[in-house]
């Protein structure tokens, strides 16, 4: 095995193991927040819980596939792992990117659901309601 | 709150419309109508002031709050399950004014465009 092809490999190894990792991080504990949000409807939650991870997958092994190219030749052991360095770097950051818009999702979901039961004004004035007679 | 009373100006045909219009939309909260200044209404709202109300749409709710004018515009519409992000979002400090001004230019002209528009009987 040459030198470019071992570190092609410990880039994809440690990419999709970060990914998975940060996935399941997502998935367990944002399924409290999207509970919540959907009035402890769990199966609802659960159901966009999985389809959410599902998007995040996907995005993630696509560019982590789509990054895989390094585009010149490696011979040192040196190079190698400057080459890691940069294209682990470039997935982490991804990954926290990714990361933080589907919290960004989350709270606002959250908020959402939280605030729509406020009426969008404040009445003018009070007044007595004679209950009608049954 | 749970429902909404809509005190509305059986006279005009274009507050008819838009009860028929209220009708068939789905709703988060149920939506009752009232003619304004009706017995019903003088029974059922024996402090509010009934003039008033025949000047502009005017809605209460279960709780008794009184919304008047672009206030009860906005309140139906948050009663709406399509409408209610609308209904902040014409709430916002930024849309209000233009709401206001331009609720209030179809309220008191309601007779005239009802009349324009065919739907006055």
């Amino acid at each position: 095995m040459t030198i470019g092809i071992s570190t092609y490999l410990i880039y994809l190894a440690v990419s999709i193991a970060l990914t998975i990792w940060v996935a399941r991080t997502l998935h367990k504990n944002g399924r409290v927040f999207l509970v919540d949000v959907f009035h402890g409807n769990e199966a609802l939650a659960d159901s966009v819980n999985h389809l959410l991870v599902v998007g995040f997958y996907l995005i993630n092994f696509g560019y982590v596939s789509l990054a895989l190219k390094l585009g010149y030749v490696i011979t040192t052991a040196e190079q190698s792992i400057e080459a890691l360095s940069v294209k682990v770097g470039l997935v982490l950051l991804v990954l926290g990117g990714m990361h933080f818009f589907n919290l960004l999702i989350f709270s606002r979901m959250r908020r959402r659901a939280n605030t729509r039961h406020q009426p969008p004004i404040g009445p003018d004035a009070f007044t007595t309601v004679q209950q009608q007679e049954a | 709150m749970l429902s909404l009373t809509v005190l509305y100006d059986p006279e005009c045909g274009l507050c008819r419309r838009a009860h028929e219009w209220l009708a068939e939309q789905s709703k988060i909260i149920e939506l009752n109508y009232m003619p304004c200044a009706s017995e019903e209404a003088r029974k059922r709202y024996p402090q509010l002031n009934h003039d008033l109300t025949k000047k502009d749409l005017t809605v209460v709710g279960d709780n008794g709050a009184v919304y008047f004018g672009p206030k009860a515009w906005l309140m139906v519409l948050w009663a709406l399950t399509r409408y209610r992000d609308w209904s902040y979002r014409l709430a916002t400090p930024e849309l209000l004014p233009t709401t206001k001004r331009v609720v209030s230019l179809i309220s008191q002209n309601r007779y005239q465009i009802g009349r324009v528009a065919g739907l006055n009987r």
